[in-house]
């Protein structure tokens, strides 16, 4: 352990408070994504909470002050473990009944971590440095962020009132689905911006995610500045984890309030449908089933709106999992663990696919780079196979 | 012996007291460090705060998660807070009315307390007991249940005598101890009432808070991205 200094110092009151709080009921269980592919208890959200109060105690409580603060090994291995091998997904959280906000929780103890020189796990360890020299946290090239996918017909203003944000995983992973949002903005018809390739640089969520918080002052400040330089007033955005971080922590990072608002794209498309900026040329005579990721809808309260987009498509059927809303289930995606965790991801991303084929649904829709990128992932050598399509990828079929 | 228990009992206070010193210290000084992000957490309302409260008062969280749980968790809270008050005869003089108005109550909550702590013990090893397992949880309802047992059976079997208890009691309050009750059933009863102080859960204290922070959480979700 680099760091001698005392657990729990990156912690507001709030969160220790909610450190506190947890009762170790374990009813938060039967809502982890990770207890459901793995049934290991020894990483499931009250012994996280359990074992960082011993870490806490163990250096900066009661025993430290009998001069013994030496931290078992095995705790160390066991707790770093488990708050990476974690999702992040906050579905302990929404469900215990205390009221933990786990999803806020689980970053600031992986922080932790990080300053204690424990974590980050695996290639995370890479991503400041990716960033730093390309600008997204996957080393790849800043000029391609765009080129593959934005299509030729379509023109992005220099300045404009409405920017778009195009995000890294969508970008270089799940191109259908950036493609169809600015295929989609194309239509509605109002001029937007975006920042040239190399300034669209990460939104600073893989870094927040992974508790590696060094870079995101600098990161957001790049990203408002650049876009205030084009006067902007709103920025659209369709990952749910780029939206999240933008609305949550951008204003407290830059260091006052942003000189623009913040949307999720299905707002903006739903508001364009309603006042009749947006129609569709075609209906679409099948089952479709939706997958709320969770920093859209846990995260900020996104819920209605891709409903309501998708509900608007004449002919369709709208599908639910059992589990929806602000109680979805992780696709296995999150908490940038998939990478390392990458067998725990593809059986989260099979309970996915296994509810959508069960409830006889013709395509899974997706709303969230991350999800689009592992489930489909999930699905290659799976024997239950479904069409898997982005929110936007599919709006922009049947509006051109 | 009766020495040896009032020094027992003077150490539980000072651990209690001490424990609970370091705790607001942890608290003190996390509060000086500023939260990243306070969207969607703003000031509360009075109509958020009553709804908190009641959020707080009767378990909603749990009663959305499990019903059965909810039901015996808001019993033996329920059960437990009428019991401690009933013992408040003990502590009291004179006793105030109310107390002596709630005495009857506090006769039935005695029994329906480790009823209920049957049913939560029941369900936690039906419910988790293959997938998890808190023993610092089940010796906090192994303590609970053991206290609300003996104190049965001193009203049932083994009858104490009130005058002496009391008395032993107040001494302990006042720093001048008494003699000793001469009731080995109240020995037992009372050396579990410290044990539990001892490890007391400091989530009764941050609970309520934490719960209606989640309130206000919860309220204002929808407005991360839909005002302004």
């Amino acid at each position: 352990m680099k760091n001698k200094d005392p657990f729990g110092k990156e912690l507001s009151i709030a969160q220790l408070m909610e450190l506190d709080a947890c009762t170790q009921c374990g009813e938060c269980l039967k809502f982890c994504p990770v207890q459901e592919v793995t049934g290991r208890s020894e990483i499931s959200p009250p012994e996280k909470i359990r074992m960082f109060r011993k870490l806490i105690n163990a250096t900066g409580g009661f025993k430290n002050l009998f001069g013994r603060n030496n931290v078992d090994k095995q705790l160390l291995d066991d707790f770093t473990r488990a708050v990476y091998e974690c999702t992040v997904c906050g579905a302990c959280g929404q469900n215990c009944p205390v009221g933990l906000f786990n999803q806020r929780l689980w970053p600031v103890l992986r922080k932790e971590m990080v300053k204690h020189g424990l974590g980050p796990i695996g290639a995370q360890g890479d991503m400041p440095r990716k960033i730093k020299e390309t600008g997204n946290p996957y080393d790849d090239p800043a000029k391609e962020r765009y080129s593959p996918w934005f299509p030729e017909n379509l023109e992005i203003a220099e300045k404009a009132d409405i920017a778009y944000y195009a995000g890294c995983t969508g970008a270089y992973y799940a191109q259908p689905m950036v493609k169809g949002d600015v295929l989609v903005l194309g239509s509605i018809g109002k001029p937007f911006t975006m920042l040239p390739p190399e300034e669209e640089v990460c939104c600073g969520f893989p870094l927040f995610i992974t508790g590696q918080f060094d870079m995101l002052k600098d990161l957001t400040t790049r990203l408002v500045d650049g876009y205030r330089a084009r006067g902007v007033k709103l920025l659209l955005c369709s990952c749910p984890c780029c939206v999240n971080i933008m609305a949550r922590d951008w204003p407290a990072l830059y260091g006052r309030e942003l000189p623009f608002k913040i949307r999720h794209i299905t707002q903006f498309v739903e508001d364009a449908l309603k006042k009749g900026k947006l129609k569709f040329k075609k209906g679409l005579k099948e089952r479709i089933i939706y997958h709320d990721p969770c920093y859209l809808s846990r995260g900020v309260g996104i819920i209605a709106e891709p409903r309501s987009v998708l509900k608007s498509i004449p002919d369709i059927e709208l599908l639910e999992f059992d589990m929806h809303g602000l109680n979805s289930r992780c696709c296995g995606a999150g908490g940038a663990a998939r990478k390392v965790y990458h067998e725990n991801a593809v059986a989260m991303g099979r309970l996915t696919i296994d509810e959508a084929v069960e409830k006889k649904a013709d395509k899974l829709v997706l709303s969230c780079p991350a999800c689009y990128e592992k489930v489909n992932e999930a699905m290659k050598g799976y024997d239950k196979q479904i069409k898997i399509v982005d929110i936007m990828e599919l709006v922009s079929e049947l509006i051109n | 012996m009766g020495k040896i228990i009032v020094l027992i009992a003077y150490l539980v206070y000072g651990l209690f007291c001490f424990r609970f010193l370091l705790q607001v210290f942890l608290w003190y000084r996390a509060a000086r460090q500023q939260a990243l992000s306070n969207v969607g957490s703003g000031n509360i309302s009075l109509g958020m705060f009553i709804a908190a409260a009641l959020d707080v008062i009767f378990f909603r969280r749990l009663f959305s998660t499990n019903k059965l749980l909810w039901a015996a968790s808001w019993t033996f809270h329920l059960s437990f807070l009428i019991v401690f008050l009933r013992h408040l005869r003990y502590v009291l003089n004179p006793v105030p009315d109310v107390i002596i108005f709630m005495q009857p109550a506090g006769v039935v909550a005695g029994y329906v307390l480790p009823c209920s702590l049957f049913l939560i013990l029941i369900m936690r090893m039906v419910g988790n007991g293959d997938r998890y397992v808190s023993y610092y949880n089940f010796f906090l309802i192994g303590v609970l249940l053991m206290l609300s047992l003996t104190g049965l059976l001193m009203r049932i079997y083994f009858q104490a005598d009130l005058i002496d208890v009391k008395d032993f009691i107040t001494g302990i309050l006042v720093f001048k101890p008494d003699v000793l009750p001469d009731s080995l059933m109240f020995v037992i009863h009372f050396l579990l009432a410290l044990l539990l102080i001892a490890f007391i859960p400091f989530h009764l204290f941050a609970a309520p808070i934490v719960s209606m922070e989640a309130r206000k959480r919860e309220e204002g979700l929808g407005m991360v991205l839909h005002e302004k």
